[in-house]
């Protein structure tokens, strides 16, 4: 078990840049998730980390010993795959004391560990088995026992829960933080999935276009997003954005939103001035009934979940941002969605009462993307 | 796992030196057997040369043997032979064989042995083949020539290896029966990746099977058509052992393809400096259609 | 429901009549070869001989040394396949997994290398075994068929392996294998069908040359391979139809076999199970 230190870490493929000056200092025991879009160059990260890929410039060290060219197999770490890459002519017994084998690892000692890991996954009954005769979930255990056995310094996850249906990966999450807590490996666990690195993450890396938006605790980043993509990012349904424009007045700066003049909670606030900035509020922080700041709607369509609804309503149009800008989902670009929790049971009426308080709101520059605080 | 630092591949900075090295005994034996011998061979074509003898010192340099070979009437007819049996024989096969694999395509039992019932002329050697046909259409006994006159569609026994068209018919039906199965297994492998949900989505619109044929099986068929149509008019191309068992090239040429054409100057003639200049010539044919394959399918080879 | 049994009748014919006609030449091999050479020049031809002669087969071994036709055949398809093989596997390995310089270009060089004619190649290939006074030896056909089976096996052998997941390799090398390593001892065992597959087409490849055979080997008797000696058997004019029919059953034998086991191969795929 060992820190880990990467050092401005690239990697090019041509005249393409995948990943841009990556550094991450990862402490000893840590859970690390890097999450973000296909194509951020998390998984790339990863394999070069693993010894899979070759870094195009920068260093890694693993404890006090410097990894950077060394081969997959001298770098004492361990991998899960997506795709789990089981050997498929080998039993589960076998699969999990390759590695120890391939190290010389005396026989007894490769027979105590795999049970013992075997055990721990719940998987002893299937040990003189075959991949093919076992089921998603069934692999996926496999392929941790594989990496369990090898006690390594740290563990690498490549996306291991993608492939599991829903309910199976709710479960298996748990399992895999209960994992961590036992055994206190490094672990460094890459996926696309944002719930899966606010549940699990000591840390967050939240990557986009190979560059590194934000690394934080997981509550950290969902009360304080560097940027815009990460406040639109993390959560679930994600932020809402409005445009708007910051006026000073009596010492602090406002904006208009939907009609009145909201407070904006900077510290700098004179630096705001006339400025174009977009307003962040997040579903949850919108309630039902008047409140501090009210604004009446018609919503457009309400979904009920039962001890929750989501209410959309369309943005009017001084608050909608220019097409294209930044977000993947256009129908966010033209409405609100507001997250109510055990709403009171209401006739079906035209219009609707929201209200939010000003202190949740973030606020961005509108050009730059960055937070403003 | 004691390695040592500079030679150890599984080192990222070194991990593509393997794949050079394992590249390396293929680029070695193919150059030493292909590659060096398609350079002799063109050496061979400009040189004056009745039987290739390496160690002699070389013959000077000459364009006489192109010279003679587009100035050859048997040349242009050895291109014509070639012309028609690729045309005839690739649609011919292509008609046994898409119906052939539409036909075995459908589920009812025995498809399987069905299916390895109509691909078996494909395991046969060509030679075999060649014994198999002579002896039907052999002239004086073969069942080819009763079942003609039995059903009357001629009143006397053809000679077929004495007369230019009979023989050219004879070789040709060889190749088809040994070059359909090829189309259809193609066919059927690339029926099968047809997804039922296109024909489910026709028949739901009201479209028949006649349509069903046209609208969908062929377009989707397309690029395995075009793929197909090419190896298999280079395998008729190519073909050297039906022809030359069966008939030698005769009667008349009626049949001395390219292929046989070059066999016969080379060891019946014993010129190979002209059989290597028509060796180069059908070289030019090939590269030509492997770059035309390549450009419209690269992945499907 | 008369409309679907009729159209299930009709297929059925279709299928039968089809079968029958496409495999009757290789049923009228068999029966000529059971027919006494007499019963052959009477017409109408018997559809079965009256009293098949099964000793046949052994007659004509005893005539005709085919065991060593096949023999020979035999060696020079298992020197052939095996020289491909190593080579083939290696590279279409390589072509797989690593972007190499020069690596698209050998690709097409071997597509365009399946496609020349074996009459191309034999002037050159009977110079320099000549020099090399390989004419008449096995080897100079192990040679020739490598030139026929090496294209073919790198480029099935390629798509053979661009098929297994990387995962797998990837795996092992981070449990500690070299790439070698983990070439050897995983991705060559989960090859095993394909390669197998892929050896058994060259077999075929090499068993089907007649081109080389007849150039470098008529004049060495004792080297003949099968297509070789079947061939010497048929006359220009006159042939003894019912032997040489026996001699093709033998000399089919052995491919016929592996057709039947290849078979599965052919349109079916190969399934891992190592993943999803």
């Amino acid at each position: 078990m060992a820190g880990i230190r990467i050092d401005s870490v690239t990697k090019s493929y041509g005249g393409l840049a995948v990943l841009k000056a990556f550094s991450l200092d990862i402490a000893d025991g840590e859970f690390v998730v890097l999450v973000g879009p296909s194509g951020c160059g998390k998984s790339t990260m990863l394999k070069i980390l693993a010894g899979l890929e070759e870094a195009s410039s920068g260093t890694i060290s693993i404890g006090d010993l410097d990894v950077t060219d060394l081969a997959p197999g001298d770098r004492d770490i361990a991998m899960v795959f997506q795709n789990y890459a089981l050997y498929p002519h080998l039993t589960v017994a076998k699969n999990m004391g390759f590695g120890l084998k391939m190290r010389g690892t005396d026989a007894g000692e490769i027979t105590r560990r795999v049970n013992e890991a075997a055990k721990i996954l719940g998987i002893d009954h299937l040990l003189e088995r075959r991949p093919r005769a076992l089921s998603g979930g069934q692999r996926q255990r496999v392929a941790l026992g594989r990496a369990i056995v090898r006690e390594p310094q740290a563990f690498l996850m490549d996306e291991p829960l993608s492939n599991l249906d829903a309910k199976l990966r709710v479960h298996t999450r748990a399992e895999i933080s209960a994992l961590h807590k036992r055994l206190r490996v490094t672990t460094i666990y890459v996926t696309h999935d944002q719930t899966e690195a606010m549940t699990m993450a000591d840390r967050i890396v939240i990557m986009k276009d190979g560059v590194i938006q934000q690394i934080a605790s997981p509550d950290v980043m969902f009360r304080e997003p560097a940027n815009l993509f990460v406040a639109g990012f993390i959560g679930s349904p994600g932020m809402n954005f409005l445009k708007a424009n910051a006026q000073a007045a009596g010492g602090g700066a406002t904006a208009k939103l939907f009609g009145h003049d909201v407070t904006l909670p900077v510290a700098n606030a004179a630096a705001l001035a006339g400025k174009e900035i977009v307003v962040g509020l997040r579903p949850e922080h919108i309630s039902a009934g008047p409140g501090q700041v009210s604004f009446a709607v018609s919503p457009r369509l309400i979904e009920s979940l039962g001890s929750e609804q989501y209410v959309y309503v369309d943005l009017p149009e001084e608050h909608r941002r220019e097409a294209g800008s930044g977000g993947d989902d256009e129908s966010r670009r033209t409405s609100l969605i507001a997250r109510l929790i055990n709403p009171e049971p209401r006739p079906p009426e035209a219009t609707l009462m929201l209200s939010f308080d000003p202190a949740r709101l973030h606020v961005f520059d509108a050009a730059s993307g960055e937070a403003i605080r | 796992m004691p390695r040592s630092a500079f030679f150890d591949l599984a080192r990222p900075s070194r991990r593509h030196w393997l794949g050079y090295l394992l590249l390396a005994p293929a680029v070695l034996l193919i150059a030493l057997i292909i590659v060096y011998p398609l350079f002799v061979s063109v050496d061979l074509s400009f040189q004056n040369v009745n039987i290739a003898r390496l160690d002699q010192p070389r013959r000077p340099f000459t364009t006489a043997n192109y010279e003679r070979l587009f100035a050859s009437e048997d040349f242009w007819n050895a291109c014509w032979v070639t012309f028609k049996l690729v045309t005839i024989v690739s649609f011919f096969c292509f008609l046994l064989g898409l119906g052939t694999a539409l036909l075995v395509n459908n589920r009812f039992k025995g498809q399987a042995l069905a299916r390895l019932l109509v691909a078996l002329p494909w395991a046969i050697p060509e030679v075999i083949a060649v014994v198999i046909f002579a002896w039907l259409f052999d002239s004086s006994f073969g069942l080819m020539n009763w079942l003609f006159i039995r059903l009357g569609l001629v009143d006397q026994t053809i000679n077929w290896f004495s007369s230019p068209d009979a023989a050219f018919a004879v070789v040709c039906t060889v190749m088809v029966w040994k070059g359909y199965p090829f189309v259809s297994i193609m066919m059927l492998a690339g029926l099968q990746s047809i997804p039922e949900d296109f024909y489910n989505a026709a028949k739901v619109d009201g479209a028949r099977a006649w349509q069903r044929l046209i609208h969908i099986t062929i377009p989707s068929l397309m690029p395995v058509i075009g793929v197909t149509l090419v190896l298999v008019m280079l395998w008729v191309f190519r073909d050297f052992s039906i022809i030359y068992v069966l008939t030698g090239g005769g009667p008349l040429k009626a049949t001395q393809s390219l292929s046989i054409m070059t066999y016969e100057q080379a060891f019946g003639f014993f010129k190979m400096g002209y059989a290597s200049a028509i060796g180069v010539i059908t070289l030019i044919v090939c590269v030509i259609a492997s770059r035309l394959m390549i450009a419209r399918a690269p992945d499907n080879i | 429901m008369t409309r679907k049994t009729t159209r299930h009748a009709l297929l059925y014919a279709g299928v039968v009549l089809t079968c029958a006609i496409l495999v009757f030449p290789i049923y009228w091999l068999v029966v000529t070869a059971l027919s006494e050479p007499s019963q052959l020049r009477q017409l109408p031809p018997s559809f079965w001989p009256s009293e098949p002669r099964w000793g046949v087969f052994g007659q004509i071994m005893a005539e005709k040394p085919i065991l060593l036709w096949l023999g020979n055949s035999a060696l020079a398809a298992i020197g052939a396949v095996s020289l491909s093989m190593i080579v083939s596997v290696l590279a279409g390995y390589s072509l797989s997994r690593f972007r190499v310089r020069g690596g698209q270009s050998l690709g097409l060089f071997i597509l365009t290398a399946k496609m020349l004619p074996a009459t191309l190649l034999v002037i050159p290939l009977f110079g320099i075994f000549r020099n090399l006074e390989l004419i008449g030896s096995l080897w100079s056909i192990i040679l020739a068929h490598a030139t026929l089976i090496i294209p073919f096996t790198t480029w099935m052998l390629k798509g053979y392996f661009d098929t297994i997941p990387r995962e797998l390799e990837q795996a092992a090398m981070v449990d500690g294998c070299s790439p070698l390593g983990a070439m050897v001892r995983v991705i060559l065992p989960v090859s095993a069908p394909g390669l197998a597959a892929t050896a058994l087409y060259g077999f075929v490849l090499s068993w089907s040359d007649y081109a080389y055979a007849r150039t470098f080997l008529t004049n060495a008797q004792g080297n003949w391979t099968a297509n070789l000696g079947i061939t010497t058997m048929k006359g220009e004019y006159i042939s003894n139809w019912s032997d040489i029919s026996a001699a093709s059953i033998l000399v089919a034998l052995p491919i016929l076999a592996i057709y039947l086991f290849l078979e599965r191969y052919l349109v079916g795929g190969l399934t891992a199970g190592a993943e999803k």
